[in-house]
């Protein structure tokens, strides 16, 4: 059990990680949709953003994956619009008329509204993402960003990580034993390094979501950095080949624009 | 209105100096003004005492002494008072003067043996002893009266001399202050003035321009010098900036460029695969754009900001360790054989995530240059000044005239090489060696290119970042 602990410490959740802003797109072989739309179909989201345009780009890429998104555009509207209905997550622009965004956060904070904040932000500093992240927001995305990185995150944030406690993880074929640290496919022992083991303990903990390569970084490696060449890629390629099988299409899809996705 | 020329006249009057000038004029004034008064006090209440106190006591002598006596004495007081300043009288109980000079005791005088001031009854055809004297009467015993008298002649005469001399003396004194002062605030005032047209200059843009100074070396010159110095380093960031933006521009605009003729291309494209694949790469070359202002945004960030960041122990080893696994994959993709060193653990003071950073581009940029086949080697070693790192490649190296440019913002060691990096790697790996207080010293691995990562200062071998 100790074990266990000691392993579920390793792997963060993203919600209290430091994100790097992702705009990387890399070379995709497969070209899935990012998110299924039967899934997020009429989730109620919030968003709270000043740029007229940046705002309708948000909610007409959110409400093509099917989630119903209201604008506000300034704090307090913002505000009284959380207080008012019952939203899923909030994205909220660190920057905003009347009331500053991470002011509007620490409110519904102390008014006990705890509804997943998802910070969206034109200051990329260290700092700011701490701020940003001790003001009680969930995650910290910097402009400008890919919207498929958006849409993982928004993902990322509406489904927590599967239960924690269990010892032993399934998808599909794959079945993995957190205390032995052992992984078998079709009860086939697959030969993993410990790298590839947590890379994958991650997939598994999210079965059919996007994750993008800036979150592996962040949550796998612990790193807030993103190196210029396709690291993420080949170590992703990598793990392919040790748990694909010849003849079946492979359990980690690529994401156009966004990532990778473990088959559910 | 407001930009209308002063005349001279108004301009003398703000300058600084000229106004100092006054009011060293008046001070000058008021202290002068102080001395004299102290004489003039001296001279007037002190002598004044003397002299009452000096005739009450003659006269009260003079009432105990026998007639006799006083008609000899005043006849020798008065024969040797040659300038008429002293007064003498002594009359019978009638009135009748017996002797003295005094043909009647004066008007108004009480006869009580203390000194009244009264106008003189003795009046000379020139008017010199219509000057107030001081007079004292006593009544003797025997009925008579004496009455001694002193002019204040001389008191006034002086009161007046001292008088004319702090008129004499205080009217130069200012008009002298005010002349120098003036001499002196135009002085100062043209070299303001042409110190304001200098300045005037480079405010329209000529940062060339420089203010006087002279070989003297007084408070203006020193300033001028100062500002000088401002004026070099003002230029030296000034053009820092625009080499800076003037990369910057030219990094954005290929790949804007570029974008902007995929996209036309792909508008033109008879097929929707055709268009999709051109905004794909459109996309990618934004990407890369973006990319590059977000870099040079950290770098700022690092070399700018304060060092809030946490500094902590970190081992080195460790941080080649955790590159090596991160990177070994990568370089097995191209066949090149990436080699850990070990070595026992290094710590040293410094920002964990930057440092890994920093080896993640170095080792990024090894492989990227390494050949099919070649070796990069990374590890953590004890230099004679501190832990130090060493990686080496097997690729075109760099020639030495190259090496210390290479750490330069959007230098490209080879520019013919058409690599997908920003140009910033090596700028932004230069920036976080800086921020640790290390150095880089690149030297040839025959084939191939060796960087040294050291402790700056300490050895002087570290080339400069």
């Amino acid at each position: 059990m100790k074990l266990d602990q000691e392993i579920l410490q390793d792997i963060e959740p993203p919600a209290h990680s430091m994100h790097a802003s992702s705009f990387q797109s890399q070379e995709e072989d497969s070209s899935a949709l990012p998110t299924s739309r039967q899934a997020s179909k009429g989730i109620p989201l919030l968003l709270v953003e000043d740029e007229a345009g940046m705002a309708a780009e948000i909610a007409a890429e959110l409400s093509d994956l099917g989630y119903q998104v209201q604008i506000e555009r300034t704090g307090p509207a913002g505000l009284a619009a959380a207080r008012s209905q019952a939203f899923s997550l909030l994205i909220i622009d660190r920057m905003l008329p009347e009331t500053d965004g991470l002011t509007l956060i620490e409110i519904l904070r102390q008014e006990n509204i705890l509804i997943p904040v998802l910070v969206v932000s034109a200051l990329s500093s260290v700092d700011e993402k701490i701020r940003g992240l001790k003001a009680g927001g969930d995650d910290y995305l910097t402009k400008p960003f890919a919207m498929g990185e958006l849409a993982a995150r928004v993902e990322a944030l509406l489904r927590r990580p599967a239960d924690l406690r269990s010892s032993i993880l399934r998808v599909g074929p794959l079945e993995m034993d957190l205390i032995e640290r052992s992984v078998r496919r079709d009860n086939r022992l697959l030969d993993l390094l410990p790298r590839e083991f947590k890379l994958l303990e991650y997939l598994m903990r999210r079965p059919g979501q996007t994750v993008t390569r800036a979150m592996l970084l962040e949550d796998v490696w612990n790193y807030n950095f993103l190196p210029q060449t396709n690291l993420v890629d080949v170590h992703i390629g990598k793990l392919r080949k040790k748990i694909d099988q010849p003849g079946s299409p492979p359990l980690i899809e690529s994401v156009r624009g966004a990532g990778f996705r473990l088959r559910a | 209105m407001f930009m209308t020329p002063i005349p001279w006249q108004m301009r003398l009057f703000r300058a600084a100096t000229f106004r100092l000038a006054i009011l060293f004029a008046l001070a000058v004034t008021a202290s002068t003004s102080i001395v004299f008064f102290f004489v003039y006090l001296h001279v007037s209440v002190y002598d004044d005492k003397q002299v009452r106190s000096h005739l009450i006591a003659e006269t009260a002598d003079a009432a105990i002494e026998p007639m006799e006596r006083i008609r000899g004495e005043f006849e020798r007081r008065l024969a040797s008072d040659l300038r008429i300043v002293d007064y003498a009288g002594f009359y019978a109980k009638d009135g009748t003067l017996i002797a003295g000079n005094l043909p009647a005791p004066p008007p108004g005088l009480v006869i009580d043996g203390q000194a009244y001031q009264l106008d003189s009854p003795l009046a000379d055809a020139d008017g010199y002893t219509r000057d107030p004297a001081l007079f004292v009467g006593r009544r003797r015993a025997d009925g008579t009266t004496v009455i001694l008298g002193r002019s204040l002649y001389e008191i006034h005469a002086l009161r007046r001399i001292v008088s004319r001399a702090l008129l004499i003396g205080v009217v130069p004194t200012i008009l002298l202050t005010l002349v120098i002062g003036t001499f002196f605030s135009l002085r100062s005032a043209r070299r303001l003035q042409s110190i304001n047209q200098r300045v005037n200059r480079i405010m329209q843009g000529h940062l060339n321009e420089r203010l006087p100074t002279r070989s003297g070396g007084d408070d203006i010159d020193h300033v001028a010098h100062a500002v000088n110095l401002m004026l070099d380093e003002i230029v030296r960031l000034v053009s820092q900036i625009k080499d800076v933006g003037d990369n910057i521009a030219h990094d954005l605009r290929t790949p804007l460029a570029i974008m902007r003729a995929r996209l036309e291309r792909g508008l033109c494209s008879e097929s929707d695969y055709g268009v999709r694949e051109s905004v794909h790469q459109a996309l990618r070359d934004l990407d890369r754009a973006l990319m590059t202002i977000t870099t040079l945004l950290r770098m700022s960030e690092i070399e700018n900001g304060p060092l809030r960041r946490s500094f902590g122990t970190v081992d080195l080893c460790e941080v080649c360790s955790q590159i090596f696994e991160l990177y070994e994959p990568l370089a097995e993709t191209k066949a090149i054989t990436l080699y850990l060193i070990s070595s026992p653990p290094m710590p040293m003071i410094g920002d964990f995530q930057l440092l890994i950073e920093m080896v993640a581009n170095l080792v990024d940029n090894a492989i990227k240059f390494t050949p099919q086949g070649g070796i990069v080697t990374l590890g953590a070693f004890a230099s004679p000044h501190g832990p130090g790192l060493r990686i080496t490649d097997t690729g075109p190296g760099i020639p030495a005239k190259e090496r210390e440019d290479i750490f330069k913002r959007f230098y490209r060691h080879d520019r013919s090489r058409h690599d997908a990096g920003s140009g910033l790697g090596l700028s932004m790996v230069a920036v976080i060696a800086e921020l640790h207080g290390y150095g880089f010293r690149v030297g040839d691995n025959r084939p191939g290119a060796i960087f040294e990562f050291l402790p700056k200062g300490l050895s002087g071998q570290a080339s400069r970042t």
